[in-house]
Formats: C-alpha cells, sequence, structure tokens
C-alpha cells in the first residue's frame, strides 16, 4: 500500500530491465546502464549482465501511480515512507540513484 | 471540515510557531488544492488574522492551463509587496500527468519565478509544511 | 444497445423522446476502425428505463444530424463531441467549440492525433542497455512508446 511517500530503488536488485522506464505513463524514470562480461566458475561460456550506472526519478513529473514498482519483477523499487523531495529548483526535483537508494540504507 | 474559498485565492497561514510569519495565499486549480484544504482540515494552516505577515506566499495548487495562465498572473499582481512563488504539485511544477495535453502549461515557471517547488500527486500536507519552511528559512 | 442509420438518427431520437424517455444522459463519440460511432444514451426520469443508440459516421464523412431540435441538452454535448472528435452536427443552432481554443489543430481524442509532447520528447524507454550504442534500434519490440503511432511523423499511420 502507498502512503505517498515517494519511490525508492534498490540498486542491487535492479538488473536494468527497462520495464519501470518503459511502462512510466509520465517518462519519468531514466536509466543509464552497459553490458558486462560475467565468467562463472566451471561455466562453459561467460554470461552477459547489464550493468546499472544511473538511475533517475523526475519527482516534478511523477504522479505516484506506482506503476513502476508494480511491474517492477526484480522487486528493486519500493514506497519509501516519507515524502521530502521539496526543491528551490526545477533541476533539483529529479532524484538520482544515490538519493532513491538513500531511504534504504540502515540508520 | 472548514472550507474557506474565497476567489481568486483563500489565505492562510501556518499553525504553531513554526519561526515564520506568513500569509499563503492558495490558487486552488485541481485536486492538489484538496491536499491544502486538508492540510487546513488537521489544523496545519489555520485561516490568516489579517495581521502584517512577513512574507506574503502564492501558492499554486493545481493545474494550470494555457487558457488559465493570465489569471494566475492576476492573482500575483493582486497580492500586496513581494510575492514568493509556491509551486504544488506536479501539475503546477511541470504540467505532471498533464505533460502531453496541448492545452497545459508544462509548469509555472513559464509564466512566473518559482521559489520552491512541492512535488507530489498530490503532494501530502506535511510536504505542503516542509516545502514552504523549505523556502522561507532560505530567504534572507 | 441499438444501431440505427445515421440518416435516422433524429428520427428515431424523436420517437425515443414521445416514448416518455426524455432526458439526455449522454451523448458521446467512439472510434473505431471503419471510422467513428455516435452514442446517445436517453432515460426516463424517475424509471429505470434507458435506451442507448449508436449510430456510425464513415471516416470521410464525419456528419450527423443535431439532437438539439429534440433534445436542447445535448448541445454541449455535440458542441463537444464535434471539437474532440472533428464530428460535424447538422443542424446545431450553436456550433461553437465549447472547451478547446481554436488553432489546437487536430481534434485531441481522435486516435490519429499526434500529442506533439510525446514526439518532442525524447522516449527514455528508447534506451537498450545490451546495446547501449544502438538505442531506439526499429527492430526493438516497443521502439515507440504508448500513444506515439508507428511511423510518425515519417509516414503518419495508424495507431
Ligand atoms: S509512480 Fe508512476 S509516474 Fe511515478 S515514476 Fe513510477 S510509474 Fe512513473
Ligand atoms: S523494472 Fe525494476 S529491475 Fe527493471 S529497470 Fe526498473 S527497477 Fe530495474
Ligand atoms: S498534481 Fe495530481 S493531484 Fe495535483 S492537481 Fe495535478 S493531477 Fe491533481
Amino acid at each position: 500500500m502507498t502512503v505517498r511517500g515517494v519511490i525508492a530503488l534498490i540498486p542491487d536488485a535492479c538488473t536494468s530491465c527497462m520495464l519501470c522506464v518503459r511502462e512510466c505513463p509520465t517518462w519519468c524514470i531514466s536509466l543509464q546502464a552497459h553490458p558486462e562480461q560475467v565468467v562463472d566458475e566451471g561455466a562453459r561460456r561467460p554470461r552477459t549482465v547489464n550493468v546499472l550506472d544511473a538511475f533517475a526519478i523526475d519527482f516534478g513529473l511523477c504522479m505516484y501511480c506506482g506503476i513502476c514498482v508494480d511491474v517492477c519483477p526484480f522487486d528493486a523499487l519500493e514506497w519509501a515512507p516519507d515524502h521530502d523531495y521539496g526543491a528551490a529548483t526545477r533541476a533539483g526535483l529529479v532524484q538520482p540513484m544515490e538519493r532513491l537508494a538513500a531511504w534504504l540504507a540502515p540508520p | 471540515m472548514k472550507w474557506v474559498t474565497s476567489p481568486p485565492a483563500s489565505a492562510y497561514r501556518l499553525a504553531g510557531d513554526l519561526g515564520v510569519r506568513v500569509v499563503v495565499a492558495n490558487l486552488g486549480l485541481a485536486c492538489c488544492s484538496m491536499e491544502v484544504e486538508a492540510a487546513v482540515a488537521r489544523g496545519l494552516l489555520v485561516p490568516d488574522d489579517g495581521q502584517d505577515p512577513e512574507s506574503t506566499v502564492l501558492l499554486v495548487s493545481g493545474t494550470v492551463t494555457d487558457a488559465l495562465a493570465p489569471a494566475v498572473l492576476s492573482a500575483r499582481d493582486h497580492l500586496d509587496g513581494e510575492v514568493v512563488v509556491v509551486s504544488f504539485g506536479a501539475c503546477a511544477s511541470t504540467g505532471g500527468p498533464y505533460w502531453d495535453a496541448p492545452t497545459v502549461t508544462k509548469g509555472i515557471d513559464q509564466l512566473l519565478p518559482v521559489a520552491g517547488y512541492v512535488p507530489g500527486c498530490p503532494p501530502r500536507p506535511e510536504a505542503l509544511v516542509a516545502g514552504l519552511l523549505d523556502v522561507l528559512r532560505d530567504r534572507p | 444497445m441499438r444501431l440505427v442509420p445515421r440518416d435516422e438518427w433524429r428520427t428515431v431520437l424523436a420517437a425515443l423522446h414521445a416514448s416518455g424517455l426524455v432526458y439526455l444522459d449522454l451523448l458521446t463519440a467512439v472510434e473505431r476502425d471503419a471510422g467513428l460511432e455516435v452514442v446517445a444514451r436517453v432515460v426516463r426520469p424517475g424509471s429505470a428505463a434507458a435506451e442507448v443508440i449508436v449510430a456510425a459516421l464513415p471516416a470521410d464523412d464525419l456528419r450527423i444530424d443535431s439532437a438539439v431540435p429534440v433534445y436542447p441538452g445535448a448541445a454541449w454535448h455535440e458542441r463537444e463531441t464535434a471539437e474532440m472528435f472533428g464530428i460535424e452536427f447538422t443542424g446545431h443552432p450553436d456550433p461553437r467549440p465549447l472547451l478547446l481554443r481554436t488553432g489546437l489543430g487536430a481534434p485531441p481524442l481522435r486516435k490519429g492525433t499526434v500529442l506533439a509532447a510525446r514526439v518532442v520528447q525524447p522516449w527514455p524507454g528508447e534506451f537498450e542497455p545490451s546495446r547501449p550504442d544502438r538505442a531506439g534500434s526499429p527492430s526493438r519490440r516497443r521502439a515507440r512508446p504508448l500513444g506515439v503511432l508507428d511511423g510518425w511523423p515519417d509516414e503518419g499511420g495508424r495507431p
């Protein structure tokens, strides 16, 4: 359930699958990532994983619909309990990955 | 619940001793305005008592269409002295859910200088108080 | 729901009105592949009696008789439907736009009307992490966001 807090990101859980970015009705999520080869011990071929470089939500546009939270197949997005993203400038409403992840850091 | 609806904007003060004496003129244009009323109902805002404020805030809460833009400017001109404009909610800040509508203004900063933005659709009443305090405490 | 030929639209409405369904509840339009449909719902006040009638308009001739002579309350519905869908209600006594200013271009509720903001604004979903250099490649399953037509603006196109 939403308490109309903001949206938090768990970067380690995010696979850069782009689902949230593509489903967001206000186009307010942006994501940067790149592929990397990971060699598993004993595996015959390396596998490719996407490494998340940047993730931002523009809370100036976000309509708190929760679609991103719902569609994320990896539970990497969650409702955070607080609301405090006020800003003095328009650009200040865009919250980068570090800030989105900070909600979940241990106190 | 108490409704204060005197056009074009209803005037409130921040309740309690928060270190700022401000009168907030709420220009309620859409659903966000309900949260301003909720802030009143919860006692976070109280009706204006008419005394001289330190600051005057024009709170634009709701969707601004291009057709309505002149009315927003005129509401600012109807307030005395220096007016601090605060954008309350996604619609006033960027167009919000109506960002792709041909009729909606993509943010009131296209019309007048904005001192603070409170994000949300709608923002919570607490966010309103926090946003007002942020804006006013940073001022000289 | 009853499909009526569009030439009989006003006659059918008059008969419904005469039968006691004197209140016009709704008049709007729906876009289909072949054209548009005008929909009206009329009710008998104080009872559950109601009827919905639909008339199909071909895409190249979006005209239908105004219902205003029978149901004066249709005036605003028709003005709104006219400006939102580009339908002409012949015989409407006051066909000014109701909500929109003029000069906005194509009727906004038609599926073929492209919202400029959705085309001008780069879609963040175009980015493809596995191939960051090949963003927006047309072979992508959804290279275009919802609400932007395939092939727009180069080929026009249908949703
Ligand atoms: S809550 Fe809705 S509008 Fe906000 S980022 Fe998620 S999908 Fe986009
Ligand atoms: S849907 Fe989840 S896993 Fe996929 S990009 Fe968004 S946050 Fe990451
Ligand atoms: S931001 Fe959301 S709640 Fe506020 S006026 Fe716009 S649509 Fe309504």
